[in-house]
């Protein structure tokens, strides 16, 4: 365990240097400048194109510039450049944003995918599994953008309700209670639609899985000697399909970072899909690199997680 | 079984719990919902951020929008649109006018060269002038008095256009040394402007007075090599008149800044300073250029002498007043030493106070989350008496749909209604709604540059081709009014009664036929054998330009004109199209402020490459009525002078006027003003828009309420 | 032997149907796959229609005729015969899906717009198939083959060399690529002398030591680009280039071959330690003529699948790229541009979001069936037993 954990712990170190410096080379050698230096910007003088590019370090050579950036990143000194805030600042910030998006929805997705699959998989050719597989296959397919602004619709001209945002404006001295429930409101509708989204996936899996396991003859086995169905497939089914979504749920980590690029647009969450989105739109170069970085890292750490919860649910594997 | 049972609970659980919150939300008719302070706070929206939250460095709408409610200006403009003051209580406009005195003048045969004698030459006739009725009368009654200034001698370095043009096509400025020998000088102070007093005094003095004045013998050049330039540098050192209008403010006592700092003289100085000061790059140096100097008479006491008459400089006093104890070099220092920066470099844009400004005005600002919102809390000392909102937030919210659902849900205030929603939004009785005018207009604009644009009565019937009722109704979903010159529609500077160009597609052929413009076999308008054809253009990115495009080329085509279109991206329109004088003809529009000064877009001397007058407009009429416009002090002699202006560029058609926008904003229903009679009792009154359409005048007396609110029958 | 000879032999032997016919009678009894086959097909028959109906100068649905006086109209609104010359009529002279803020023709957008959806998945997906092809095969494949050291050092000097280039710093990049040029010969020559036993130097033998295998160089390669989120790295792609509706084929394929280079590789690892594949070696065919005739006929079963539904994801892609702004550029219309310029009307003309959005679902929804019929049906472990 220890030998796996120190060369997995090298392995991946490099494979981030290797991600660093593609992540890096993809945004310099890109045309299009930050705004900030684009000549054509009309706000901006001769001597202040200048003196911005001499702040962001963009006169340098391409190794100078790297070695610099990560030099700032790791002390933690990035800046970002449209408002000269800290970048790790601004990310940790998001960060918490779309970290209840995402433990609601996490937790929500996972819980339910597993009864609802397993559900199909026992009772094949039911009623129950067809119209959920129909149901998870409509919910695969529609664009994400476009459920999202039916709900809205709905919920809008029939209640009159806000529902864009993290919460509603102007509540900042209603009494506390009010507050939380005024956020928890909030999650409702893109919680709903990630859950959606997830289940809908998720359990497609767990179906899948299942059907490979309840063929089993250990299960034949189990159901003849007369122990209750739901002991047979969740005690004993359950944990030998395991394998593939321990794999799985290490990498949903990075989905943190993933987020929903459409939904937090369209619901103006400030989490930090969009972040992303609007700094490659302004070339903001300090946080798509960092942002990227961070996603590279916390895929790496998902694929260690997995990697090691691998070995601990199946004794069969030495790594 | 215990797992299969925590899968399915936990789930739902935390479901039920999130959806019960439901209950406890607000919602647009509950807005009271467990918060009842939602009255006392005012959200509205923006599509961006603000950038820079300083009024004399900020550029963009977002910012000029925070930075009102928390700077004052000296003055700004009540309802009619007339200037009132703010921080300063009231204001006195004089002049000084300035005369060299002509050793070479000759009166009446003798040669006066004595300035008492001048100066007893004209306090004279003014004791003899009796009758009125006579110009002169007027100019001699405006002078106050006569001050005798001696010669002097000195140096000096002045800037000239030089003889080489930077990458811009301006020519580089170029510096020369200059030694003088001033001879002595009148100095005449004037009760009121007056642009033609030079000419009136004139008549004193002895016609050709100043025309003979040999500015160039009193001037040496020390400047190697350019001894050409003489006769250029010379008025420009010793000037035979000068007027010199002054500005008086009398500042309002006991005003204070957000921080408790009493407001004075100083901060009015260091403002205008700080505008001046190159290292701060302030976008409003060109209006406080023609600043002579600015003197602080006493701590409420400010004087402003201009180096030439420029009636719009007055306006520029909106500005607002920056706290000089917050921003002075002293402060820049001590915060530049604490981030560790170099002081020399530091300057203001770089300082906190940028994100946390301090003014005197009626909202204080809280706090700036970037990208999210701005927060300001009512100011409880406002000299002029705290607002009834506790507070004001601005939020950004960059998608239009988004700021609709906010405002249906309650979480915004207001909504700046598009053409297309007009008709619904306005039928919706549970909101509010006002429409004005905007200060802007759309046009095609013609390079009369051009062969084709040369004839007046081309250009007329080019505009009596399209119909611009149809534009309006179709494009603009009614949301505009046809305008006919260039002036913003809701004041007196522009003419109502010159009437638009009526649609009239027969009469514009006779117009053309007129003009030697005749149908040839194919229908195409024909003249010395040349066909009728032009490009006409616009920029990308704009959905109405382009169905203005359509229509113009569909009704030009119909009456025999081959028009073809071209869309070009914005940069590359303003730079290789209209800076350059390269185009047939364009669409554009022009958004602009009340001042009627017009100098940028209709003089003359405008038609060279990168500025404004880029078709190329040449009236000398127009050039005499444009500079007297922005030299006219007096409010009704301006107003005239417009008029005038109005009518001769409606009758030259330079330009097809097409429209101008109409804008229009639902507000809740509920949001109401909240006044209080002599007798201390409160009364509440509908939002009314002032006569220029403006609803948001009396925005420190709104309030929300609760319900829906009942109007007293008036 | 002839035809009756053969029929004797295999008499009392169940009977014997291809593979495909197999498979087909699996697939028909998913009702909901065959439906899924069928709207593949309408798809496909009404997006080379649209093609035609919509293309050239004077199309028969014209997507682009901007008609100023009828806009917003709700679907089956007649044409305004009075204000609309007979030319810019819509077909049978109603809007059948009304018309958008510029009065164009919905129906006629819908129609220009399958077209680009169609190909664009397609396009990408086949781009990414073939890349997963390629790479998987020479991984499962030749996946034991080692590496040599001077084989690494001129990989990266050329690597080294093109961001050089792609930086500007020109002289810099000539000499790296005049080393690696070099280097390249001089592993060239040690491997035709070595072939012929003629090299003893042990110093020029240690240059060549065996680093990693094929195998776990492709498949870092593979995580490598797994670590990127899939959508963020098509985004900053898509951002950065100049938009373009082949870019973004291109982009879309070059980011989604992982999982089928997976697949591929898993099913070469299984299928080389078969016995066809052993005895076909020992035969002397070719490794080429192994892989294209025999092993890849075998592995193709989930890469028809994952393309399928590499389509329908494809589709989706497109759609959400166009939605924030950063999709295929006008004139071509795609669903999604014209869900996010309807956007704007969301509550004054609602259909210009329905239309779009429902037809993306249907589409996509079918593809995404077919794909779950087919990999049912050709999956062997739900053969009846």
């Amino acid at each position: 365990m220890f030998s796996f954990t120190i060369r997995s712990f090298f392995q991946k170190l490099v494979t981030l240097f290797f991600i660093s410096v593609i992540s890096f080379l993809m945004i310099y050698l890109a045309p299009g400048k930050p705004s900030q230096i684009d000549p054509l910007n009309p706000k901006f003088t001769p001597e202040d194109l200048i003196k911005f590019q001499k702040e962001f370090n963009l006169d340098k050579p391409l190794h100078v510039q790297y070695y610099l950036y990560y030099k700032n990143l790791l002390t933690g000194q990035s800046k970002s450049w449209k408002d000269n805030q800290p970048v790790l600042g601004k990310i940790f910030e998001r960060f918490m944003n779309s970290l209840w998006l995402f433990i609601v929805g996490t937790l929500i997705t996972w819980c339910l995918s597993f009864p609802v699959g397993m559900n199909s998989a026992i009772k094949r050719g039911s009623f129950f599994d067809r119209s959920s597989t129909f149901l998870a296959y409509v919910l695969i397919s529609i664009p994400g953008f476009f459920f999202a602004y039916i709900l809205i619709i709905f919920v809008v001209q029939t209640f009159n309700i806000p529902v864009i945002g993290m919460r509603t404006f102007g509540m900042t001295q209603a009494d506390y209670i009010y507050q939380i429930m005024d956020k928890a409101w909030h999650l409702v509708l893109p919680s709903i639609l990630g859950a959606l989204g997830g289940i809908a996936f998720l359990s497609r899996y767990v179906r899948a899985q299942m059907l490979e396991v309840i063929h089993q003859d250990y299960i034949r086995t189990a159901r003849s000697k007369g122990l209750s169905a739901d002991i047979v497939y969740y005690k004993h089914g359950l944990r030998n399909a395991l394998l593939p979504f321990v794999t799985m749920f290490g990498l949903i980590l990075p989905g943190l970072i993933g987020g929903s690029v459409i939904i937090e647009s369209i619901f103006a969450w400030p989490g930090m899909g969009r972040m992303f989105f609007e700094a490659i739109m302004a070339r903001d170069y300090p946080i798509v690199l960092t942002l990227n970085f961070v996603g590279a890292v916390l895929v790496l750490i998902g694929t260690f997680i997995s990697d090691i919860l691998y070995m601990v649910v199946d004794p069969r594997i030495r790594l | 079984m215990l797992t299969k049972r925590i899968l399915i609970l936990l789930p739902i659980i935390i479901f039920m719990i999130l959806l019960q919150s439901f209950f406890w939300v607000p919602t647009y008719d509950e807005q009271v919902r467990g918060n009842p302070h939602r009255l006392e706070e005012f959200i509205t929206a923006s599509i961006g951020d603000a950038k820079i939250l300083n009024p004399i460095l900020n550029a963009d709408s977002a910012s000029s929008a925070i930075v009102e409610p928390v700077f004052d200006g000296l003055i700004d403009r009540d309802e009619n649109l007339r200037f009132r003051g703010r921080l300063a209580e009231s204001w006195t406009i004089y002049e000084e006018a300035y005369i060299y005195v002509n050793p070479q003048a000759t009166m009446n045969g003798k040669t006066i060269t004595l300035p008492t004698a001048v100066r007893e030459l004209i306090l004279n006739e003014k004791k003899k002038m009796k009758d009125p009725g006579s110009p002169l009368v007027d100019t001699l009654n405006n002078i106050k008095g006569i001050e005798i200034i001696p010669s002097h001698k000195g140096e000096k370095e002045i800037t000239i256009p030089g003889p080489d043009k930077n990458k811009d096509g301006f020519p580089d400025p170029q510096k020369i040394n200059v030694r003088f020998n001033a001879p002595p000088r009148l100095k005449i102070t004037l009760n009121n402007v007056d642009q033609d007093f030079f000419q009136n005094i004139e008549r004193i003095l002895g016609k050709g007075y100043f025309d003979t004045f040999p500015s160039e013998d009193f001037i040496e050049i020390l400047t190697e090599g350019q001894e050409e330039t003489l006769s250029t540098v010379a008025p420009l050192v010793i000037p035979v008149t000068e007027h010199n209008p002054v500005i008086i403010f009398n500042l309002r006592k006991g005003v204070k800044f957000h921080d408790g700092h009493e407001f004075d003289a100083g901060d009015v100085q260091f403002t205008y300073e700080a505008i001046m000061n190159p290292k701060n790059l302030s976008p409003r140096v060109p209006d406080y250029e023609p600043i002579k100097k600015l003197e602080v008479l006493d701590n409420h006491t400010v004087k402003i002498v201009y180096k030439r008459l420029y009636q719009p400089a007055f306006g520029t006093w909106g500005m607002g007043i920056l706290p000089e104890h917050l921003l002075n070099s002293e402060a820049l220092r001590i915060e530049a030493e604490q981030k560790g920066e170099a002081p020399d470099e530091f300057s203001m844009r770089n300082v906190d106070f940028n994100r946390r400004p301090v003014g005197t005005g009626p909202f204080v600002f809280r706090e700036w989350k970037s990208d999210q919102y701005i927060v300001m809390d009512r100011n409880e000392d406002y000299w002029e008496g705290a607002p009834n909102y506790k507070s004001y937030t601005y939020r950004v919210v960059p998608d239009l749909l988004t700021q609709e659902m906010e405002f249906y849900g309650g979480a915004i205030d207001n909504y700046g209604v598009q053409p297309h929603q007009v008709a619904r939004l306005k039928k919706d009785s549970r909101y509010q709604n006002f429409s004005g005018l905007s200060f802007g207009y759309t046009y095609v604009g013609y390079n009369m540059r051009r062969e084709l644009f040369k004839d007046k009565r081309v250009r007329k019937a080019l505009g009596m081709a399209i119909d611009t009722d149809k534009i309006i109704r179709y494009v603009m979903f009614g949301q505009a009014e046809r305008i006919t010159g260039p002036f913003v529609k809701q004041t007196d500077y522009y003419d109502k009664s010159i009437q638009p160009l009526p649609f009239d597609p027969e009469g514009a052929l006779k117009l053309l036929n007129e003009a030697g413009w005749k149908r040839n076999a194919d229908g195409w308008l024909e003249k010395d054998g040349k066909r009728f054809a032009f490009t006409l253009m616009t920029n990308g990115g704009n959905d109405i330009r382009k169905s203005v495009l359509a229509i113009a080329q569909d009704s030009w085509k119909k009456i025999g004109i081959d028009v073809k279109t071209n869309i070009v991206e914005w940069t590359v329109f303003i730079g290789k199209h209209v800076n350059k004088g390269n185009f047939d003809a364009l669409i554009l529009g022009w958004s602009m402020g009340i001042d009627p000064d017009l100098y940028q877009i209709w003089h003359s001397s405008q038609t060279n490459e990168n500025q404004l007058n880029f078709v190329g407009f040449h009236n000398e009429k127009a050039d005499d009525l444009i500079i007297k416009i922005r030299q006219e002090y007096d409010y009704e002699k301006q107003v005239a002078y417009c008029n005038q202006l109005h009518r001769i560029i409606a009758d030259e058609q330079p330009y097809t006027f097409l429209y101008v926008g109409k804008w229009t904003a639902v507000l809740d229903k509920k949001i109401v003003i909240k006044e209080y009679a002599e007798s201390g009792e409160e009364r509440i009154r509908k939002i009314t828009p002032t006569k220029t359409g403006s609803y948001t005048f009396y925005f420190n007396k709104w309030i929300k309420l609760a319900q829906d609110p009942v109007f007293e029958m008036e | 032997m002839n035809n009756q000879d053969i029929k004797e032999l295999h008499q009392g032997l169940s009977e014997e149907v291809s593979r495909f016919t197999e498979s087909w009678r699996i697939f028909k009894k998913n009702r909901m796959a065959l439906w899924g086959l069928v709207i593949f097909i309408v798809f496909f028959v009404v997006a080379v229609s649209g093609l035609f109906l919509t293309g050239g100068d004077t199309p028969i649905l014209d997507p682009a005729k901007v008609r100023l006086s009828e806009k917003l109209l709700k679907p089956l609104t007649p044409v305004d015969s009075e204000m609309i010359n007979p030319e810019d009529w819509p077909i049978f002279g109603i809007y059948l899906l009304g018309t958008d803020d510029l009065g164009r023709d919905v129906f006629a957008r819908m129609m220009q717009g399958a077209w680009v959806s169609l190909t664009v998945g397609f396009v990408a997906v086949g781009i990414s198939v073939l890349i997963g092809i390629i790479l998987g095969g020479i991984a499962g494949y030749y996946g034991t083959l080692r590496i040599k050291f001077m084989d690494v050092l001129w990989l990266i000097l050329f690597s080294v060399s093109l961001i050089f280039l792609a930086s500007g710093q020109n002289d810099l990049a000539m000499n790296s690529f005049l080393i690696t040029i070099l280097l390249i010969l001089f592993s060239s020559i040690y491997y035709v002398l070595s072939a012929k036993g003629r090299v003893n130097v042990s110093v020029v033998k240690l240059l060549f030591f065996n680093t990693f295998t094929v195998d776990t160089l492709i498949m870092r390669f593979v995580d490598i680009m797994l670590c990127f989120p899939t959508f963020f790295l098509i985004l900053t792609i898509i951002a950065i280039l100049p938009p373009s509706i082949y870019n973004i084929m291109i982009v879309i394929g070059l980011t989604s071959w992982m999982g089928t280079t997976r697949f591929v590789r898993a099913e070469f690892l299984t299928l080389r330690e078969q016995d066809f594949v052993s005895s076909a070696r020992v035969m002397g065919i070719s490794d080429l003529s192994i892989i294209f005739r025999h092993m890849i006929p075998n592995a193709i079963a989930p890469v028809l699948v994952s393309a399928t539904i590499g389509i329908a994801g494809a589709i989706l892609t497109e759609a959400g790229l166009s939605f924030l702004g950063i999709g295929v550029p006008p004139p071509h219309a795609t669903w999604g541009n014209i869900f996010s310029d309807g956007k704007r009307f969301l509550f004054d003309a609602p259909w210009l979001t329905v239309i779009p959005g429902l037809t993306i679902l249907v589409v996509v929804l079918s593809f995404n069936l077919f794909g779950e019929g087919l990999r049912d049906a050709l999956n062997p472990k739900l053969r009846k037993r």
